[in-house]
């Protein structure tokens, strides 16, 4: 017989044990389907999560997509641990490639070692400005965070597509829907020749290192943790509730807005339609699988990543369709939710009694 | 027919609290029955026993003579005991009929032709085909209602019906009780207020903490017994010494008024009243009645107009509780493990909780651990908190050893004013003992209390002068030598 027993606590061994049972049982999942449809199962997932990865080039397309994806979910943590329900990062991340692309654009002729920072600092704040339409509703008018955000994503693309076609499409550029190239000063640089990765890997490492420091030796990190615990204490703490969403939402949007940076200025390039692949809402899963903690979600990145580049390998040589890489992010999510459930919970195997 | 409803030896323990200590309990149709007691008292696991949402851990429970396994909500209405929660358990969106026959079996016509002739026979008169979301308060507990009776109820247990219900609503819904009880159906009503129980019912069960204190017949007894039951204060108590209590005002509070959106919520209605120094001011009444939200206007969780508190001749009514605790006010909630403190943080997170700014525990936003877990070795010794260890996670301590450890983050700072609410509920006799002695030297030192508590005894112990809260209302303050327990009992029930 198996019994179902509450856990008189949850279990620390097991907080790190799920995210990698997760992981497992997406390959197992993930096999099953592959064999579902015809394919070898074992040489479908090699293909899926290791040959994208097997030389030079494809480690280096790895951190390019493991960076928008770790920086946006470290900004994102700073929102989920206060119990705040910021979901529309692809949202921030749009508004910020356009407030910053539209400064690049402005210096399309120019050069200059200023032009790029200027051109990171108004990503970052086109993110928070973005975000802090949520967070100002939430507090002052009472909305739900949840909604505002995620309905925001939608109108900053919208935007975006009106802008490429409209008014900052490229007048030498045969109608299609994308911008001016930047000028080479406005673009975040290379790193190796030859190589797609580029310098915002500097950007999501410093926000990994700036957030375990918040979290963990600052005064708004405790604030942040207790209200996580319970909003009822950090109101008898006194601890000013509006001022912190407002905050962490503000962190949250110029982390997102500064992948878009990275996006556009690195290996875009420019503005257009689909910057994008929805790396804002899958930083949500990113964030959640590494445990809201800085580490983790670096290893989390790293992890979800490859279904992106996975994705890919697999249609080029197996014609699997490529969305089957949103497939394994959501297996990923289904499965860390549902192996969650050991937390609180443990299963015992008993003998039938008589 | 009689229906008979027997609980027999139950017992249910949860981590830290005994909340149903052997109860044995026996009803007979034909009668309305009581059960009273104060918010934590047990009466709330014992009746969610009896409609099988928690399962006892020792006992039985016999239905003319059968012995029932509630195992589930199901069993119970299966074994014919329907139950109306105080939170209704309505879907808002969908209307009437459909709310009432989403557990039923039943044919959809028969069942309409059944409810019609349950509102016709009751006079209850609610379109079925609105939704619900439309409905009083009233109407959606009588919806509630005709759910269960849809079942043909042996049993019909209420839990604290009246708390949302207006006198009109309250007085029908007297008036369906008491038919209901002529054709048989046994009722169980669930309250803590006196005056319905004198009104309604002819037996009553009190319990306290977790145990049956008595049943009795209600023409044997009156709202003053009854209080004094609930609250038990048959016990002797030792009064402090009359300290020398000065004139040298503290803490003035004018026309204090809170409106609350919440309707579980009590409103406060001009709150008057003052502490001086070295004295305690003990806040009376039946739980439930504005204690809460006395609590938090007095810590600030619940800001009000700068004037109605004035607090060593600053006016600070618009402060929230950091900022008070500059002003050298300490709180110390009811809620030790949802409020006070957060039971997976470690004891010294914990007592970080209160930032006081002398204390240096944060300096440039930065945490100074050094200097917040010397403090909080400072507290373990000084107020006997029994551990050593301060990286403990504080869901490790007993709920006494927890309250010291609030008692004392709240006091090391050497407050002039502490406010506490039920500071001992809850705690063995020994814990409860200490709290006692502390507060009483607090007092010897020339500093002030106010004392919200539940706890009759415990207030008279304490207290320099009593008042007495209900329904969001202060009575006029008292001195304490000239308060007998009967006095509070009277006044606890309402009356002037």
């Amino acid at each position: 017989m198996i019994k179902i027993v509450k856990r008189d606590q949850p279990s620390r061994a097991i907080f790190f044990f799920t995210p990698v049972l997760a992981i497992f049982l997406t390959l197992v999942a993930g096999g099953l389907i592959f064999f579902i449809l015809g394919f070898k199962p074992f040489e479908a997932l090699k293909f899926f999560f290791i040959v994208p990865i097997a030389d030079k080039y494809g480690f280096s397309e790895l951190l390019l997509k493991a960076t928008p994806l770790c920086l946006i979910a470290i900004g994102l943590s700073f929102c989920f641990k206060s119990n705040n329900w910021n979901i529309g990062a692809e949202g921030q991340l749009t508004f910020g490639a356009i407030v910053s692309g539209g400064v690049a654009l402005l210096f399309y002729e120019q050069e200059g070692f200023y032009i790029l920072p200027i051109v990171i600092l108004a990503g970052a704040i086109g993110g928070m400005l973005y975000a802090s339409i949520p967070a100002i509703l939430k507090t002052y008018f009472n909305t739900n965070e949840i909604l505002v955000s995620l309905m925001l994503v939608y109108v900053s693309k919208l935007i975006l597509d009106y802008l490429v076609v409209g008014p900052w499409s490229n007048p030498e550029g045969f109608n299609f829907p994308e911008t001016r190239q930047f000028s080479d000063s406005a673009k975040l640089p290379l790193l190796f020749e030859g190589l797609r990765i580029h310098a915002g890997i500097f950007l999501a490492l410093a926000a990994v290192v700036i957030s375990w420091f918040v979290f963990y030796k600052t005064y708004l990190g405790f604030q942040m943790k207790v209200s996580g615990f319970s909003l009822k204490t950090a109101k008898y703490a006194g601890y000013k509730g509006k001022k912190m969403i407002i905050l962490v939402f503000l962190i949250s949007g110029a982390c997102a807005g500064l992948a878009g940076v990275g996006e556009i200025t690195g290996p875009i390039g420019q503005l257009h339609r689909e910057i994008s692949p929805d790396y804002g809402f899958t930083a949500i899963i990113v964030a959640f699988l590494g445990r809201l903690h800085p580490v983790g979600i670096i290893f989390a990145s790293l992890v979800v990543a490859i279904t992106y580049l996975g994705a890919e390998t697999a249609q080029i040589f197996m014609q699997i369709p490529k969305y089957t890489g949103q497939v394994f992010q959501g297996m990923i999510l289904f499965f860390l939710l549902a192996s969650d459930y050991l937390l609180f919970f443990k299963i015992k195997f008993i003998g039938l009694k008589k | 027919m009689n229906t008979n409803l027997k609980i027999s030896n139950v017992t249910k323990i949860y981590p830290g609290c005994v909340a149903n200590d052997n109860v044995s309990l026996e009803f007979n149709s034909g009668k309305i029955y009581a059960l009273l007691g104060e918010n934590g008292a047990g009466k709330s696991t014992l009746v969610k026993i009896l409609s099988g949402v928690i399962i006892p851990d020792e006992g039985e429970i016999y239905l003319n003579k059968n012995n029932l396994k509630l195992n589930s909500p199901l069993d119970a209405k299966k074994n014919d005991i329907g139950m109306v929660f105080q939170h209704f358990n309505l879907f808002e969106t969908l209307s009437v009929f459909e709310n009432l026959i989403i557990d039923s079996d039943e044919q959809r016509e028969s069942l309409r032709e059944k409810i019609d002739l349950i509102m016709k026979k009751y006079n209850f008169s609610i379109d079925l085909d609105i939704p619900v979301l439309n409905l009083s308060a009233g109407q959606k507990q009588k919806v509630e209602i005709i759910r269960c009776l849809i079942r043909n109820p042996k049993v019909l247990i209420m839990d604290e019906p009246t708390s949302v219900l207006t006198e009109q609503e309250t007085s029908e819904l007297f008036l369906s009780l008491k038919k209901f009880s002529e054709e048989g159906i046994l009722i169980i009503y669930i309250t803590h207020k006196l005056k319905e129980v004198m009104q309604l019912c002819d037996e009553v069960a009190v319990m306290r903490r977790g145990k049956l204190v008595s049943v009795s017949e209600i023409k044997n007894e009156n709202i003053e017994s009854l209080a004094n039951k609930m609250v038990g204060q048959n016990l002797k108590t030792i009064k402090k010494k009359k300290a020398k209590t000065s004139s040298d005002q503290l803490i003035k509070i004018t026309n204090l008024n809170f409106t609350s959106e919440d309707p579980f919520e009590t409103n406060l209605m001009d709150i008057n009243f003052s502490v001086n120094r070295g004295e305690c001011l003990g806040i009376a009444g039946i739980s439930g009645n504005g204690q809460s939200e006395l609590f938090q206007v007095l810590s600030g969780e619940i800001i009000s107009e700068k004037n109605s508190i004035e607090f060593n001749n600053s006016y600070i009514g618009n402060l929230n509780p950091q900022e008070r605790r500059e002003y050298l006010m300490a709180f110390s909630p009811e809620d030790r493990l949802e409020q006070a403190a957060i039971p997976q943080m470690k004891i010294f997170e914990n007592v970080a909780l209160n930032n006081f700014k002398s204390s240096n525990f944060f300096n440039n936003g930065l945490i100074n651990e050094n200097k917040i877990k010397e403090h909080s070795k400072k507290i373990i010794s000084d107020f006997n908190v029994n551990t050593d260890n301060i990286e403990l996670k504080s869901q490790f301590l007993s709920g006494g050893n927890l309250q010291k450890l609030i008692i004392g983050r709240e006091l090391i700072t050497s407050p002039d004013l502490l406010i506490c609410f039920n500071p001992t509920w809850g705690l063995d006799v020994g814990a409860i003992n200490y709290i006692h002695e502390t507060l009483i030297k607090i007092n010897e030192q020339n500093k002030s209390i106010i004392l919200i508590s539940t706890d009759t005894d415990e207030l008279l112990k304490l207290s320099d002068k009593i008042s007495v809260i209900h329904k969001g209302k202060l009575s006029k303050i008292m001195n304490a030598e000239e308060v007998t327990s009967e006095k509070l009992g009277i006044l606890m029930g309402g009356a002037n």
